[in-house]
């Protein structure tokens, strides 16, 4: 409980204290997590990157509410998190879109959850539809749609429920790579736009400096914080900010950072 | 275009050259066979005007092969029905020709005994499906969703399943008395289990990450099974009510046949009793009417509601 004394009176949006997580019946010995703390400010975009399979979604879908921490705390604007929540809106890597519901009335689901009319929720799903660019499509069903716009759906879905913080999973993970760049593009649009406070996970290097604020670096498993480099590119970024000099140096550095976690914790575990 | 055919057209007048040129599919024929020599148009064109318009659009429909070889199998069928009626078995107390089956179906329609049969039956119907409908689906979300509840009844439910609960048809009418109730319960207790049994399985198979969105929005559970469990389950409980729609149709028969005053199982059981063969076959072909609109109106109904998945459960 001491650790949360001196966070108490900062401004963090987010605040990961102290989280462990172990899957007990699987490897008792082997936590996925280990003793992670860092902060996210109001208004961030903030990218967590690892290795494959270290952990990162396990800490997204804790600090989402979908499962519990073993250890550790998570503050939302101050007061700890119990379950999940709108306050926190959740982009999935998977194509999770409703298939019996129209782009509308997917985006509208969580706004639907909250006691508001169907048509009330529909009006505001409307405007966050045109926000991702999806105006024209809004009666259309998810097999209708290309995997770029249904992606775009499950981020409008996220943002309808106007959330403190967006969660987003690997969201272009299974995108192709012409219909990620755009994803990218159009996200560091929305971002700018709305000024929202987001926490992304990727394992592509390249992905997490053209977006982040700030990138917290991940070990492999068991996970634990490496470092926090903070992404000094100008805003509003585009794609051409990745032929920049210090794009190049800033990815170095992260990768630097990964290729040597992987061999420290060779070592740690003899 | 009308002026146009007008033009090279001189044998049929300027009224049903407008007539003809109404429909999108008479406007192309014409297009299509502007080039050719005028002998062959004018055929063309005397045929179509001789032709309603109606007759038209059944000849047009005729020539896709989709509705033209049930069309023509259906017409096969009847016919030989009529030869072996009339040359092959001529005792009239086995078989009777369809002319004869029509006749008859004739009659009663005309004294209005058919139209007080058939009502009976599609109540009872009506009914009991409905009441299976509503109770299949209730249980079978609350054992698709709950390990405890189907646990508890998992066995007893595959057992009524293989059972012939038409078995129980007498038990039933000693019950609920001779008249509506008694085939109603026939009914329902005959096509609540593939209702059933078909929507736990599709509750069973909801995509574990739509539950996963439902719970990271924060939906309560009464929301999940509302907006997630119902919906994703819809295809397999229609696929389960039209299995049971076979069923309902012999439970009526059956409940009818054993005690009812009215309805197609009672004209077939009381026709049969007077060797009046052709007022059997007209109760029996009543209920294959019934049965193939009742199939091809939930297929439509599936066509409608499950634009978004094939329909999964076939057996």
């Amino acid at each position: 409980m001491h650790r949360i004394v001196p966070f108490a009176g900062s401004t963090a949006k987010l605040s990961v204290q102290g989280v462990c997580k172990r899957f007990s019946r699987r490897s008792p010995d082997l936590p996925v997590l280990s003793d992670l703390s860092f902060e996210v400010h109001a208004g961030e975009f903030f990218v967590i990157v690892g290795p494959s399979g270290c952990g990162k979604t396990t800490l997204l879908r804790i600090i989402q509410g979908l499962e519990r921490p073993s250890a550790g705390t998570i503050l939302l604007s101050g007061s700890p998190l119990a379950g999940a929540g709108p306050d926190r809106g959740f982009v999935f890597q998977h194509d999770s879109l409703f298939p019996w519901r129209s782009a509308l009335r997917n985006v509208a689901f969580g706004v639907e959850l909250r006691s508001a009319t169907r048509a009330d929720a529909e009006r505001s799903a409307r405007a966050i539809i045109s926000l991702v660019g999806l105006a024209g499509f809004e009666d259309h069903l998810p097999c209708e749609l290309s995997a770029g716009m249904r992606q775009r759906v499950n981020i409008a879905r996220a943002l309808a429920v106007d959330p403190d913080v967006l969660l987003m999973d690997e969201p272009f993970a299974a995108l192709d790579a012409l219909t990620r760049e755009g994803m990218q593009q159009e996200l560091l649009r929305i971002a700018e736009a709305t000024r929202k406070t987001v926490v992304f996970v990727t394992h592509q290097i390249d992905e997490a400096v053209l977006l982040a604020d700030r990138i917290a670096v991940l070990s492999a498993r068991p996970a634990r914080l490496m470092r926090t480099i903070e992404v000094d590119l100008p805003r509003p970024r585009s794609l051409a900010a990745k032929r920049s000099a210090r794009f190049q140096a800033l990815m170095e550095e992260v990768w630097t950072l990964i290729a040597a976690s992987h061999s420290v914790d060779g070592r740690q575990a003899s | 275009m009308s002026a146009k055919s007008s033009v090279d057209k001189s044998s049929v007048t300027t009224s049903s050259l407008d007539n003809f040129s109404v429909g999108p599919a008479a406007a192309g024929s014409a297009t299509d066979l502007a080039p050719e020599p005028v002998v062959r148009r004018g055929a063309a064109e005397r045929t179509d005007f001789l032709l309603s318009r109606g007759a038209r659009a059944l000849v047009r429909s005729l020539r896709r092969p989709g509705l033209r070889r049930p069309v023509i199998s259906l017409l096969v069928v009847i016919a030989v029905w009529e030869l072996v009626g009339r040359f092959v078995i001529t005792n009239h107390l086995f078989f009777v020709p369809f002319s004869d089956v029509c006749r008859a179906l004739a009659r009663l329609a005309a004294t209005g005994e058919l139209q007080r049969h058939v009502a009976a039956s599609l109540a009872a119907i009506a009914y009991g499906m409905g009441l299976a409908c509503v109770a299949g689906v209730a249980f079978g979300i609350l054992l698709g969703a709950s390990r405890t509840a189907s646990d508890y009844s998992e066995f007893f439910l595959n057992a009524l399943y293989a059972t012939p609960l038409i078995a129980l048809a007498p038990l039933l009418i000693l019950w609920f008395g001779i008249g509506l109730m008694s085939k109603v319960a026939v009914v329902f207790l005959i096509s609540i289990f593939p209702i059933l049994i078909s929507t736990t399985s599709g509750v069973r198979n909801v995509d574990l990450y739509f539950l996963d969105v439902a719970r990271a929005f924060g939906a309560s559970r009464p929301q999940i099974v509302a907006k997630v469990l119902i919906p994703a389950a819809l295809p397999f409980v229609l696929t389960g009510i039209r299995l049971a729609i076979g069923r309902a149709i012999a439970g009526v028969v059956v409940g009818e046949m054993f005690g009812a005053r009215a309805g197609l199982g009672y004209l077939i059981y009381t026709s049969s009793q007077t060797f009046d063969v052709a007022s059997l076959f007209a109760g029996v072909l009543c209920l294959a009417v019934i049965g193939v609109s009742l199939t091809s109106l939930l297929q439509g109904l599936e066509g409608r509601l499950v634009r978004w998945k094939p329909p999964v459960l076939e057996d």
